[in-house]
């Protein structure tokens, strides 16, 4: 395995983990929302 | 007219009203409806919440719902 | 090639309905969400034939179609929304003989509806003990099923349950009951005004607060809203619930006959001791002590195997892969990422486990009670121990199980308030600065330092009632009481139920904490292993030049640290070292803080680090920190500066696991964000205060 096949896993795994973040603490456009205050469901 | 609120430790007693919007509708459909029979089984300190057998249901509610019952307490036997 | 065909388990909480559902499916089951909502959605496949296959769905417990929660609303929506892929072929009612006339009064409002039902009579086995029999024939005519009598605990009946659902297409469709008759000329305008919609869904889609398929609730609202008001509406309701009744109560008379004679009953007994005034808080005390006990004696041996097992791994992994920069990621980011998850696995299966026992056999309804005056106070509900408890462990898991609290104030103040209960995370960082800087000695016969992780723990315990108190004054919205606890009978527990259940919140712990923790720490190794500029690259060369005789492994240490100390965490903390200075740390304490945003415990393997200890070795770790010294000479890691530490860590709101479940939870960010600013905050006042206070 050469240094540059390291570097590319490398760069994969750390991409692949800040998508992953971004994507779970960025809101999302669409979201029934239910569970604040004023729903009306409770 | 005395409600669940004063029912003493192991009185029973017949529910005469449940009418107020704010009972949870819940209870009524666990049994609590006119003329089913109520007793109180256990009380936490405070006197809250109540734990009594409605209609052979054991509920635990809280003071303030069981003051909204009005019931008809059962003569001592 | 075999047909699909949907089952709904419906029916009362208490029931044993999961037991059913655990029977019929086994471990082909699995939890997943409803969009949009967090309730679990729990399915499984049942394999009925050669040919036929069942998906059953699991619904949560309610007891009407009346829903009053969320999740009882999930119930209604399913079957009123024919075109939802999983409206049912056919319904399985469940209910257990010593509730059966409360559970029929759901089973009359689904016949209502015109779906295929089977009425599955539970807990069969417990018949003769409490002097019940019931004239199944004359049951199966009067409500127009068919009956499966069951006991989930002795796997009878399943079979023929089964047998049941293959049939399903011969079950009839007939409601057993005419609810249109509480007032008929209002059902039939209903009926005219809507002549192709079922009649008793067109009432439940008036009287509920649903989202639903087909009507427009808007057509719905100008045509016959104007016919009744909301209070005329729920006379009605309360006239159709005494209706149902009557039916019920005229088929029990002649279908079941109770012989209270035969009747056997600990209930009674039981209930006054569990709930007693005096002794049931002293019996919950001891309950609870002996549950921490438990868990501290039975996790340490697999949590130090564990330890262990991954060290190895990870240097394994460094010895054998050829070396590079993804072997390092791999060794030092991943697998010891992973580690820190799976090390909590133990102590928060045992946590779960006691849980789930309790539940089962039926304790901690009578906790509820026994507990909800005094949470109400705080602005908690009785359901509120349960989480806090279970916070102990994690608090992920902890705020998953607030949903069962109905009122949305009380729920939201225990989800904010959880995580000030001290987690299993926040223990390494304790322990190792406890023993650092609490002097040897005894009180009252405990150790000082005994003591002081007891005081932690209550400190967190006591911040979380302090601020749900707090939270309570401030948040000024009006959320309806909804509070109605069934006691369930005591029961002996089903060891697969328990299981299942620990299985399942053990999973969830580790995928949710587990994949943020993992992805931070892959991060954190980025930043740790990149500097700016020379000194990082160079660090090499730089050692080896100052430190000449040192032996090979020492250099390597030193190496290490000079890393650290110059990559881009490095530079943070370093920034970072103004703010805390006040709170008595340094720069390299600041690494620690920040590192802790992956999980709480990487503090310490980070001072493990910064400080040049190589291995496992706690004790030369202890040495190290004790050595290090201020620019005055005095010790960085003093009582003063280590009392402070231990405050930040037990208020500070560093887990970005747990933000994200809090804002999956409130549905929003504004809770979350409340939650890191507002602890992080208090964390910081208090161990400025005490930093300077004890200097």
């Amino acid at each position: 395995m050469t240094p540059l096949v390291q570097y590319i896993l490398t760069g994969i795994a750390v991409m692949a983990a800040i998508v992953f973040l971004l994507r779970k603490f960025l809101p999302k456009k669409t979201k029934k929302s239910c569970g604040t205050d004023d729903c009306g469901c409770h | 007219m005395p409600t669940i609120a004063d029912l003493k430790l192991g009185q029973s007693a017949t529910i005469i009203d449940c009418s107020s919007e704010a009972i949870p509708f819940k209870l009524l459909e666990m049994g609590c409806l006119p003329g089913n029979k109520v007793k109180l089984l256990q009380v936490a300190p405070f006197l809250d919440p109540l734990y009594l057998n409605i209609d052979d249901a054991f509920v635990a509610i809280r003071r303030d719902t069981a003051a909204l019952i009005c019931i008809e307490i059962d003569p001592d036997e | 090639m075999s047909k699909q065909i949907n089952v709904a388990l419906i029916g009362n909480p208490n029931t044993g309905k999961t037991s059913v559902f655990n029977a019929l499916t086994g471990l082909n089951q699995k939890v997943a969400n409803y969009p949009g909502i967090t309730v679990d959605k729990k399915e499984g496949l049942c394999k009925l034939s050669r040919v036929l296959k069942a998906h059953i769905l699991d619904l949560p417990g309610t007891y009407s179609l009346n829903a009053s929660s969320l999740d009882e609303n999930i119930v209604i929506e399913l079957l009123l929304n024919k075109n939802n892929k999983d409206f049912p072929d056919v319904a399985i009612i469940v209910s257990d003989v010593e509730n059966f006339k409360r559970n029929l009064l759901l089973f009359t409002q689904i016949k209502d509806l015109e779906i295929p039902t089977i009425l599955v009579i539970n807990m069969a086995d417990r018949m003769s003990a409490k002097g019940i029999s019931l004239d199944i024939p004359y049951l199966e005519k009067v409500l127009k099923t068919k009956i499966a009598l069951v006991s989930a605990r002795k796997n009878t009946g399943i079979a023929y349950l089964k047998t049941l659902i293959s049939n399903y297409r011969e079950l009839s469709l007939e409601p057993c009951l005419n609810a249109s008759s509480i007032d008929p000329t209002y059902f039939d305008q209903l009926q005219s005004a809507f002549p192709n919609q079922q009649l008793y869904k067109l009432w439940l889609v008036i009287t509920q607060d649903v989202n639903f398929g087909k009507i427009n609730r808007q057509e719905m609202d100008v045509a016959v809203f104007k016919t009744k008001s909301k209070s005329d509406l729920k006379r009605l309701q309360q006239k159709e619930t005494i209706k149902r009744y009557q039916f019920i109560n005229n088929v029990l008379k002649q279908g079941q006959t109770i012989d209270l004679s035969k009747a056997k009953d600990f209930r009674a007994t039981l209930d006054r001791i569990t709930m007693h005034t005096f002794w049931g808080y002293i019996i919950f005390f001891v309950v609870l002590l002996s549950i921490f006990q438990a868990i501290y004696d039975w996790s340490s041996t697999p949590m130090d195997y564990i330890d262990a097992s991954f060290a190895q791994l990870s240097e394994w992994t460094k010895a054998t892969l050829p070396s590079g920069v993804f072997t390092n990621l791999l060794a030092d980011g991943i697998i010891a990422g992973i580690g820190g998850i799976v090390i909590f696995i133990p102590q928060i299966a045992f946590l779960f486990l006691f849980i789930a026992i309790l539940e089962e056999i039926g304790y901690m309804s009578r906790v509820v009670f026994l507990m909800d005056r005094i949470m109400r106070r705080f602005g908690l509900s009785g359901k509120s121990v349960i989480p806090l408890i279970s916070g102990t462990a994690c608090a992920i898991p902890a705020i998953m199980a607030t949903r069962n609290i109905e009122n949305w104030k009380e729920r939201l103040i225990t989800i904010l308030v959880t995580p000030f209960i001290t987690c299993s995370a926040r223990l390494p960082v304790y322990l190792i600065i406890i023993s650092l800087v609490i002097p040897q000695g005894r009180f009252l016969g405990l150790s000082y330092q005994a003591l002081t992780l007891m005081s932690l723990y209550l400190i967190g315990f006591g911040m979380a009632i302090l601020s749900a108190a707090t939270l309570n004054r401030i948040l000024q919205f009006r959320s309806k009481s909804f509070f109605v606890v069934e006691m369930p009978s005591f029961k002996v527990p089903l060891i697969k139920n328990v299981a299942i259940t620990v299985v399942e919140k053990t999973r969830s712990f580790v995928f949710e904490a587990g994949k943020i923790i993992l992805a931070i720490s892959v991060l954190i190794w980025v930043l740790a292993s990149n500097g700016p500029g020379d000194s990082f690259k160079n660090a090499s060369t730089i050692v080896k030049q100052e430190y000449v005789d040192l032996d090979s492994y020492q250099v390597d240490q030193k190496i290490a640290a000079y890393r650290l100390e110059h990559s881009y965490i490095g530079l943070i903390g370093k920034s970072i070292e103004p703010l805390i200075r006040p709170l008595g740390y340094d720069w390299k304490i600041g690494i620690g803080l920040v590192t802790s945003f992956a999980a709480r415990e990487v503090f310490v393997g980070t001072l493990a680090t910064i400080y040049s200890v190589g291995g496992n070795n706690p004790d030369t770790l202890k040495q190290k920190m004790s050595a290090e010294k201020r620019a005055d000479g005095s010790a960085i890691f003093s009582l003063a500066s280590g009392i402070s530490l231990l405050l930040f860590y037990a208020f500070a709101m560093q887990c970005m696991s747990t933000l994200a479940v809090v804002k999956r939870e409130t549905n929003s960010w504004k809770w979350p964000l409340i939650q890191l600013f507002g602890m992080t905050f208090i964390a910081y006042l208090i161990s400025l205060i005490a930093f300077q206070l004890i200097q």
